[in-house]
Formats: structure tokens, C-alpha cells, sequence
């Protein structure tokens, strides 16, 4: 009895000492492998991102280390190779997608700075064409006024130089008249679209039911969405709340001014806004995509500055599904 | 429980374990290569051809390589090179995801660069006629 203990005593420390000279070979690879996952997690930048690749790695390092002997151990070996590749370059892309993403923003941010510019130089412009207007009229009825007293004075003929100089100022005040009207127009048809917002109404387009914030929801050129744009956005929301089932597609549109570029972003930015303003009101984002279109798709012509206001606009459309 | 009962009860378990072992294999899986082709066409799709050609290459090998122990009622073998495939056009796919991106960054970097020289400029020259 006392030898076969003895015996199989001797058998047990050979047998152990076979598998600590296996697992010693084995693990220079997965010290190797463990060194490098850990390096990815411990990384300052990386480590964050690929927090279930690299607990998959680690499972794959655990199954190495316990069962990687005998003819297992070439499959579990690759496979730990390979999910710690995974588990890097899922790390990296997570890291472009963030850089990505902050240069988008960074883009989108640009390209308002840059339509902001180009809309400051036209109204500054317009200033300029408004104030030599008055110096011309101004001008106009001085001399006028200098012919008339001269005319007075005078004879008859003198007189009705005056009086076609009266004339000619006349016209020349009428006209300026006539551009200082024009200009208050405009701002009158943009209160009027202003108005026009509230009776928002769901309409059906090609892809099902929709409706339309038009770019008055919109600070000029921004793709924040305005304060007093509340109510329609509040319409909106009813809107898509009537049909939870349907997916949501939002589409930004501009006119055809300014470069193509600028234009998609603007139209892009806009339709994120109002779909962060949707999510804000609780509409569960997974039923909603938001592209911008640019000026692809018009409404209206582009030749007049109603169209043009027509164009500028966002879609949100409940999808029919299909 | 007395330490004679726990050996008894240990030894079944091994015996267990092995007979299941020797069993598992000889039993055709079901569907041994399913996964593996389907990760092979997420990964072409993604555009491993040009951002990963040497990953989905592996794929292709694996895969081909599991079809023929198939064939050879060699099941074990065939299970672990379609893993091994999986695995390969898994990170095709996400490597030519990073490749695409990395190409889009580049570009929004340099209209960024262009944006913002355009802007510079006109902020030295205020009011240039247009």
C-alpha cells in the first residue's frame, strides 16, 4: 500500500512538471499578446474605445492559457492573435470616428462662418446703395430749391428750367422712395413667412405624410433653431407622435445660392438640429435619420426671393414603410 | 460527503466529459460554415478588397481550406478554420471601415484648411469687391 502511494506520488510530480515545461513554452506567446492588450488598455487615448473587443481578446487569452496544449493549441493561438488585432483596430476606428466626428463640427462651424461673411458683405452693400440713394435725392431737391428761388428772380424761361429741374428731383425722390419701400417690403414678406409658420399642416409628399419647417425657423444663415420657432416645432412633434410605428426622415434644403458645399452642410446642420430638438421631446431616436439634401431638391424657383425662401426649408417625413 | 464519495463522483465526471469529447466531433454540425460566409460578404462588401486585401485573403483561405475537411467528415478541423476565417474578415471589415474613414478625415481636414485660408484672407481684406 505504502508503494503504490509512493508510486503514484512520483507519477503525479512527473506528470506535473511535463504540463509547468508546456506552459512555460506557451507562454511566451501569450505573454506576448497580454502584454500588448494590456498596452491597448491602458492606453490614455485608446483604452476607452474598445471596451468589448478587448474583454473578447482577454476571453481568447483565458481559453489560450487553459486549454492551448496539444493540437488545440495552434487554432486558440490564432484566434488570441486575431482578437487582439480586432480589439486594436476596433480601438482605432472608434478613435477616427471620434476625430471625425469633431471635424465635421469643426467643418459645419467653418462653413456658417463663411456664409455669415458672404451675407454681412451684401448687406453691407446694400447699405451703401441705400445711403447714395439719399445723398442723390438730398442733393436733387437742393438744387431744386436753388432753381426755384432763382426762378422767382428771373424769367419765365429760367423758370421752367426750374420747373423740369423740380421734375427731374421729383422722379428721383420717387425713386428712392420707391427703394426704401422695397427694402421694407422685403421685411415685411419675411414677418408675413414668419406667420405663415404657425398654420403648419402635415401634407403628402413621394415618401408619405410630412411637414415643413421653412428657414424662418432658423436664425438667418445658422442652423440653430429659433426661440419663437417653439410652436411649430411643438407641431412638429405632435406630428410624428401620431404615428410612433413610422420612421422619421428629416431633410435639410437651401436655394441654389452660395457653393454646393455650404449648402449641404447648412442643410445637413439644420436637420440635425431639428432632429436633436425631436430627441430633446422625447421621440426615440432610433426612429430617426437626418441627411441634408443642399439645394437638389426645390420646391420653387430659384429665380425669385419668394422661391428662394420656398427652398430654403426642412422636411420631416413620416416614412410609409414598405 | 466522505472523500471516497467525491473521488467516485469526480471520476464520473471525467468519464463524462471524455465520452462527450469523443463524441462531439464525430456529429456533423449543423452549420459549420454559415458564419464565416457571411462575414466573408460583410467584409467584401465594406471594401476589404482595398483596405484589408491581406486579412480577407486569410478569409478566402480558411474558408476554402474549411470546405474541403468538410468534405472530409473532418468536422473539428473544418469548425476551427471557419473561427479562424470569421475571425480574419471581421477585422477586414473593420479595417476597411478605419481606411475609409481615415480617407474621409483627410478630406474634411483639408476643406477645413481651405475654409478657413479663404476666411483668413478676407479678413485682411475687408469689403473686397466681389
Amino acid at each position: 500500500m505504502n508503494r503504490l502511494a509512493l508510486l503514484l506520488c512520483s507519477f503525479v510530480c512527473v506528470a506535473g512538471t511535463a504540463v509547468r515545461v508546456e506552459a512555460a513554452r506557451i507562454d511566451v506567446d501569450h505573454e506576448r499578446l497580454s502584454r500588448s492588450l494590456s498596452q491597448l488598455e491602458t492606453d490614455a487615448k485608446l483604452g476607452s474605445y474598445a471596451a468589448s473587443e478587448i474583454a473578447r481578446a482577454q476571453a481568447a487569452l483565458l481559453a489560450l492559457s487553459e486549454n492551448g496544449k496539444g493540437r488545440k493549441r495552434d487554432h486558440l493561438l490564432y484566434m488570441a492573435e486575431r482578437r487582439v488585432d480586432i480589439a486594436w483596430a476596433t480601438a482605432q476606428l472608434h478613435d477616427f470616428e471620434k476625430q471625425d466626428a469633431e471635424l465635421q463640427r469643426e467643418h459645419n462651424r467653418l462653413q456658417l462662418a463663411a456664409a455669415r461673411h458672404e451675407a454681412e458683405q451684401a448687406r453691407r452693400e446694400l447699405d451703401q446703395q441705400r445711403l447714395l440713394n439719399q445723398i442723390r435725392a438730398e442733393e436733387a431737391q437742393r438744387q431744386a430749391e436753388e432753381a426755384r428761388i432763382l426762378g422767382e428772380e428771373e424769367t419765365a424761361a429760367v423758370r421752367e428750367e426750374a420747373d423740369q429741374a423740380q421734375r427731374l428731383a421729383d422722379a428721383q425722390a420717387r425713386e428712392t422712395a420707391l427703394a426704401r419701400r422695397e427694402a421694407e417690403l422685403s421685411g415685411a414678406a419675411a414677418d408675413a413667412l414668419r406667420l405663415r409658420l404657425n398654420p403648419m399642416s402635415a401634407t403628402r409628399g413621394a415618401k408619405g405624410m410630412q411637414m415643413t419647417l421653412d428657414d424662418l425657423a432658423f436664425a438667418p444663415g445658422q442652423a440653430d433653431l429659433r426661440a419663437d420657432a417653439s410652436a411649430s416645432l411643438a407641431k412638429v412633434v405632435e406630428f410624428v407622435r401620431r404615428d410612433p410605428g413610422k420612421q422619421i426622415r428629416i431633410e435639410g434644403h437651401t436655394d441654389s445660392t452660395g457653393s454646393a458645399d455650404v449648402n449641404q452642410v447648412l442643410s445637413q446642420k439644420r436637420a440635425y438640429a431639428v432632429l436633436d430638438a425631436l430627441q430633446a421631446a422625447g421621440i426615440d431616436a432610433s426612429r430617426i435619420t437626418a441627411i441634408g439634401v443642399g439645394s437638389e431638391q426645390p420646391v420653387a424657383s430659384n429665380e425669385s426671393a419668394q422661391g428662394r425662401a420656398q427652398n430654403r426649408r426642412v422636411d420631416i417625413i413620416l416614412l410609409e414603410k414598405q | 460527503m466522505t472523500p471516497s464519495g467525491m473521488k467516485i463522483h469526480a471520476s464520473i465526471l471525467v468519464l463524462s466529459a471524455v465520452l462527450l469529447a469523443a463524441c462531439g466531433p464525430t456529429r456533423p454540425p449543423s452549420d459549420v460554415l454559415g458564419n464565416a460566409q457571411l462575414n466573408l460578404a460583410s467584409a467584401r462588401s465594406s471594401g476589404a478588397a482595398t483596405f484589408a486585401p491581406l486579412e480577407l485573403r486569410f478569409a478566402e483561405e480558411r474558408l476554402e481550406q474549411a470546405q474541403v475537411a468538410l468534405q472530409d467528415r473532418n468536422y473539428a478541423l473544418a469548425t476551427s478554420l471557419a473561427e479562424e476565417s470569421e475571425a480574419n474578415s471581421e477585422l477586414a471589415a473593420i479595417k476597411a471601415r478605419l481606411g475609409k474613414l481615415r480617407e474621409s478625415v483627410d478630406r474634411v481636414r483639408q476643406k477645413n484648411a481651405d475654409i478657413q485660408r479663404m476666411l483668413d484672407a478676407s479678413a485682411r481684406d475687408p469689403g473686397g469687391d466681389r
